[in-house]
């Protein structure tokens, strides 16, 4: 198991340093980026301010350059040793390229001795592998991006968390019982409603439910008194607000009012959770109930309820902790699509604002964390298919 | 093996990566091109330099813009539009705009029949039952048409290539990604197109001459510098727009843009297609909302109330703020916030300025600005014909005394025009309880000019003196009196129209910096070198307040809140005001509708599906009121009348 468990570290070393430099790479050559749209200012951009403005997104170095000061906070200016700077005239970068005129190619270079000047220790990173993710380009212009991460992480995980636990408690029973029952009425019922529910976007519920329970409730209000009106979106309301005549003077930042902002964005994740999980359940189920050993204890005369849960329900359960594992990742990363229709300050939506307006930091960050997050989830399902499945040995 | 093998390639691939992208370029730098080598091109002409076959012919071009049913184009994208006549251009100006003189009935308005007569004339003939013209030569009229792929513009696009298919043109479209079209070096900064469309934004200083002076046309040659996509040359024009920029009576800057709008009629270089709407909706208890084309509508946000007595507005936006440091923001919703809640100098309602704290407007009617003609010598440093700073000596092109632009030859006695302005503030208290003073300004004009702040543009500083070199060559020309007044001896041949205006701040929003503010590690804001200031909290997160409000609280995320200032002189109706931040307009409309909030802004509301749903809930009796307008921004159609 040690051998295994060094093996995997080191493989996941290797693709977490393969994703870095694969997405880092990416974000260079993909199209667009936080110069788009600079000429569209209608105003006049001579060559130097362009280079200045290039120079404040490090647009100025060479990619590679770039990377290992965003992975390492490295070169931050020549090499000193004993007062002495070495490779001080090395040119990492291109601060103004040439006109045709001037026959192309770069008119002033970057040297190694200008990079204290250009990019002052105050607005790099110190590398990423020091847990300094440097500071945010865009969204929160010079701003740390770990202080933006923090501020977002909590309300991610809430929502998470929540929609996972109620997903689990919902599905799972959802799914024994339609197998136990296959073909049943409830068993088609359940499998249509799995069905649209699972083909769905989460957008179409997210609009639906503010259509529902806000845009429209003072229409449904009129036929049903009782009709709750929710508030669409964000975390907490700013002031005091009614839900129904049942309950009025909902308080801002309140537990109640907690409770219900996260009302409509927990319910469209646990639906679309519970569409395809159960449905993942029940064929697994189906599967390990034509099973021999479940014939046996049967024959032995073991209870149906002991048949289900103690034989059945655990040999189910172990592809099902792939799936479950796999979620935490998303702790760290949120809905994109759900927080964004919910206003829901989190994870998600933070990486869709930064992906839109081009701040690479807080996207690399973003994807770099979740790279972990996922290699190091793999690795704990696989751990956990040995705990739970004795015939699993890694060796 | 295979792993070792695998790694081993891997390796090579990484540093081939790393050697190709540090590798010198094939040509260093300084090495002028050889005799008769290509620029840019492989028939060894410059690029752009030949006339189109097709739209260098004034003709084809005016038939084009008859051909364009501009009011059928507004009702597709913009179907709730009651009025789509105050919608339509006939310039490049909006007609409530102050240098707008027209009408200009010599822009082509729609008329197919008239469209067709030109075409006819100019030798594109249409045979019976053939779709398209042809010419003598049997060329077909065939056009490529360039934009982006907002549905917006897909939409009215489509209209416009039906109009035209009318009249006999193919137009071939294609809908480029935003970030290839507005590339830093493709698309429209590389004229890469043939017909363009997109759009921009009018100002309460219709400025102009990078767009349409001819030295303005983008080349390989001038390092594509300018925005005169089409390459339009017409001197009366290009001397009229050089004239608007350089002078200072309006009088005479209204004269000079009637010139170039009715060139710009005549040439027919660029179709103006039409204003976009856009439109603001709030709660029906909110009282003191205003709207206005270039002001944001949180510039009187002191005046806003709630008919109910409520003590807090709260206002959606999709958009956070990036900074309250207004100085590297460009963003449409830090200066929504900033107006308020870091406060303003002057405000620019209705295509014009107003003085808020600056105390009245410096001009040389007012006796705060004196425009002197001084002699210059070679030494001096003087503001170029090109708009920059520079050391006068031989070969250097200005802008003589007389409004002429000429090159010095380096003994000929040489007269300019130089400005001299004082700015005077009103008295104003910070929202700390400290009274402003002087020493603002010269903070301001210290970290302003700098060039380590983060700002992208020093333009205005670039006026006063060369900032490049050293800050301080600004300061030397800027002395400040007793109280709270400066005057700013500007370079000679520097004559910004709207020398008027405070010259610090993001067009009056902020531009004032409590000199005496103390930072967290004990530091007072003057000490604090300018490249630190972009992460300094005190500045980008809290700044203090000159204005009605003041930052209480930014979540980020979630809200930020402001509230009254105690110490602003003027009154405040209502004492908080919290921008929510939601994700898209549909929940900021749902949000109105729900009375969790009190104001869609115009940036958040824009004007598409969602404006409808709010009509339609207004018409349904829901509490809540809008306003659809012209925007200041305008969509157009930029024909370049060369080829590659």
């Amino acid at each position: 198991m040690t051998a295994y468990l060094i093996r995997r570290l080191f493989q996941m070393t290797i693709v977490i340093f393969g994703v870095s430099i694969f997405m880092f790479s990416l974000f260079n050559i993909a199209p667009g980026g936080p110069l788009t749209g600079l000429q569209q200012q209608q105003r006049r951009i001579t060559p130097e301010e362009r280079a200045r403005i290039r120079a404040q997104y490090e647009l100025d170095l060479y990619w590679p350059v770039r990377y290992t000061r965003w992975l390492v906070g490295w070169p931050q200016g020549p090499l000193v040793i004993n007062g002495q700077e070495f490779f001080a005239n090395v040119p990492v970068g291109c601060y103004l390229e040439a006109t045709p005129e001037q026959g192309g190619g770069c008119a002033d270079y970057v040297y190694l001795s200008e990079v204290p000047q250009l990019h002052p220790k105050v607005r790099s990173s110190r590398g990423i592998l020091f847990g300094d993710f440097g500071p945010s380009t865009v969204v929160q212009a010079g701003q740390p991006v770990w202080d933006l991460l923090a501020s977002r992480l909590w309300a991610t995980v809430e929502l998470q968390v929540i929609s996972l636990a109620l997903a689990l408690i919902i599905a799972i029973p959802l799914g024994i019982y339609s197998a136990v029952h296959q073909y049943s009425k409830f068993d088609y019922s359940f499998t249509t409603a799995a069905f649209i529910g699972s083909s769905m976007p989460t957008f179409f519920f997210g609009l639906m439910f503010i259509l529902v329970f806000t845009i429209l409730a003072g229409q449904i209000q009129d036929m049903w008194a009782w009709w709750p009106t929710l508030p669409p979106g964000l975390r907490e309301a700013v002031r005091p607000y009614d839900v129904a005549s049942w309950l009025t003077s909902v308080q801002p930042g309140s537990p109640l009012d907690r409770f219900l902002h996260l009302l409509m964005p927990v319910m469209v994740l646990t639906i679309v959770s519970v569409a395809a999980w159960s449905r993942f359940l029940r064929s697994s189920m189906l599967e390990v109930l034509r099973q021999d050993y479940v014939r046996t204890a049967r024959a032995k005369g073991l209870v149906e309820r002991l048949v289900i849960n103690k034989h059945a329900l655990r040999n189910a359960l172990i592809p099902f902790i792939t799936i479950v594992v796999l979620q935490i990742p998303l702790f760290f990363a949120g809905a994109i699509v759900t927080e964004t229709v919910f206003a829901w300050p989190g994870m998600g939506r933070l990486f869709f604002d930064a992906l839109n307006r081009s701040d690479y930091n807080i996207a690399l960050a973003f994807i770099y964390v979740t790279t972990i997050l996922t290699v190091v989830a793999t690795l704990l399902g696989d751990i956990l298919y040995s705990v739970i499945d004795p015939r699993i040995r890694y060796s | 093996m295979k792993t070792k093998k695998f790694l081993v390639i891997a390796l090579l691939t990484i540093l081939s990566l790393v050697v190709s992208a540090c590798a010198a370029p094939a040509t260093m730098p300084g090495a002028a091109p050889e005799a008769g080598q290509e620029m840019g091109s492989s028939s060894g002409v410059e690029e752009f330099t030949t006339p189109h076959p097709i739209l260098s012919d004034v003709k084809v071009r005016r038939a084009l813009a008859h051909c364009i049913d501009r009011d059928a184009l507004i009702a597709s994208v913009y179907p709730y539009a009651e009025d789509a006549a105050g919608l339509q251009m006939d310039s490049f100006l909006p007609k409530t705009h102050w240098a707008y003189s027209g009408p200009y009935e010599d822009m082509p308005q729609y008329d197919p029949e008239a469209g067709k007569a030109l075409l006819e004339e100019a030798g594109w003939t249409q045979a019976e039952g053939e779709p398209v013209r042809t010419n003598a030569n049997g060329d077909a009229l065939v056009l490529k048409f360039t934009t982006t792929s907002a549905q917006f513009r897909q939409t009215w696009s489509q209209v416009m290539i039906q109009n035209v298919a009318d009249c006999g043109f193919q137009i071939i479209p294609t809908y480029a990604p935003a970030s290839w079209w507005f590339g830093d070096t493709t698309g429209l900064a590389r004229r890469d197109f043939e017909l363009g469309a997109y759009a921009w934004v009018g100002q309460a200083d219709p400025g102009g001459r990078t767009l349409y002076a001819c030295d303005q046309i983008p080349l390989p040659s001038n390092g594509w510098e300018g925005q005169n996509t089409m390459g339009w040359c017409n001197e009366a024009a290009s001397s009229a727009i050089v004239k608007a920029n350089n002078t200072l009576l309006r009088e005479d800057r209204v004269d000079a843009y009637n010139i170039v709008q009715q060139e710009f009629a005549k040439d027919v270089v660029s179709i103006p297609v039409f204003q976009r709407a856009e439109a603001e909706a709030w709660g029906a208890n909110v009282e003191g909302f205003t709207v206005d084309p270039t002001e944001y509508s949180s510039a009187n946000a002191s005046q806003w109330s709630l008919s109910d007595g409520g003590d807090t507005i709260v206002v959606a936006m999709t958009q956070e703020p990036d900074s309250l440091w207004g100085l590297v923001s460009s963003m449409a919703a830090s200066a929504y916030v900033i107006a308020p809640g870091v406060g303003q100098t002057f405000t620019q309602f209705d295509y014009d300025f107003q003085p808020v704290v600056q105390d009245g407007l410096s001009t040389v009617e007012s006796g705060l600005a004196t425009n002197e003609v001084v002699d210059v010598a070679a030494g001096d440093v003087v503001y170029t014909y090109d708009g920059l700073p520079e050391v006068l000596e031989a070969g250097v092109k200005v802008n003589d005394a007389e409004g002429n632009a000429v090159e010095w030859d380096g003994a000929s006695p040489l007269q300019m025009n130089q400005l001299t302005v004082t700015y005077k503030l009103k008295p104003y208290t910070w929202s700390d309880g400290t009274p402003g003073s002087a020493a603002d300004m010269e903070l301001a004009a210290k970290i302003e000019c700098d060039r380590t702040s983060g700002a992208t543009s020093f333009a205005g500083c670039d006026t006063i003196g060369m900032g490049e070199e050293d800050v301080q060559n600004v300061l030397d020309n800027i002395t400040f009196g007793e109280g709270l007044e400066m005057t700013v001896k500007y370079l000679p041949g520097a004559q910004s129209p709207t020398y008027y205006l405070y010259p610090f701040g993001n067009t009056g929003k902020g531009g004032l910096y409590p000199a005496h503010q103390v930072v967290g590690d004990g530091r007072t804001l003057a000490d604090v070198p300018a490249q630190e200031w972009l992460t300094l909290p005190e500045i980008a997160e809290r700044p203090l307040s000159f204005g009605p409000y003041y930052v209480k609280e930014w979540n980020k995320g979630q809200n930020l809140v402001l509230e009254q200032n105690p110490y602003y002189e003027g009154d405040v109706a209502t004492p908080n005001i919290i921008f929510v931040f939601v994700a898209d307009t549909n929940q900021a409309v749902a949000q109105l509708l729900n009375g969790d909030v009190d104001i869609v802004e115009k940036s958040t509301l824009g004007a598409g599906a969602e404006v409808q749903t709010v009509i339609d809930a207004a018409a349904a009796g829901q509490p809540i009121e809008y306003e659809l307008s012209p925007s200041p921004t305008w969509e157009h159609i930029d024909i370049n009348m060369f080829t590659k």
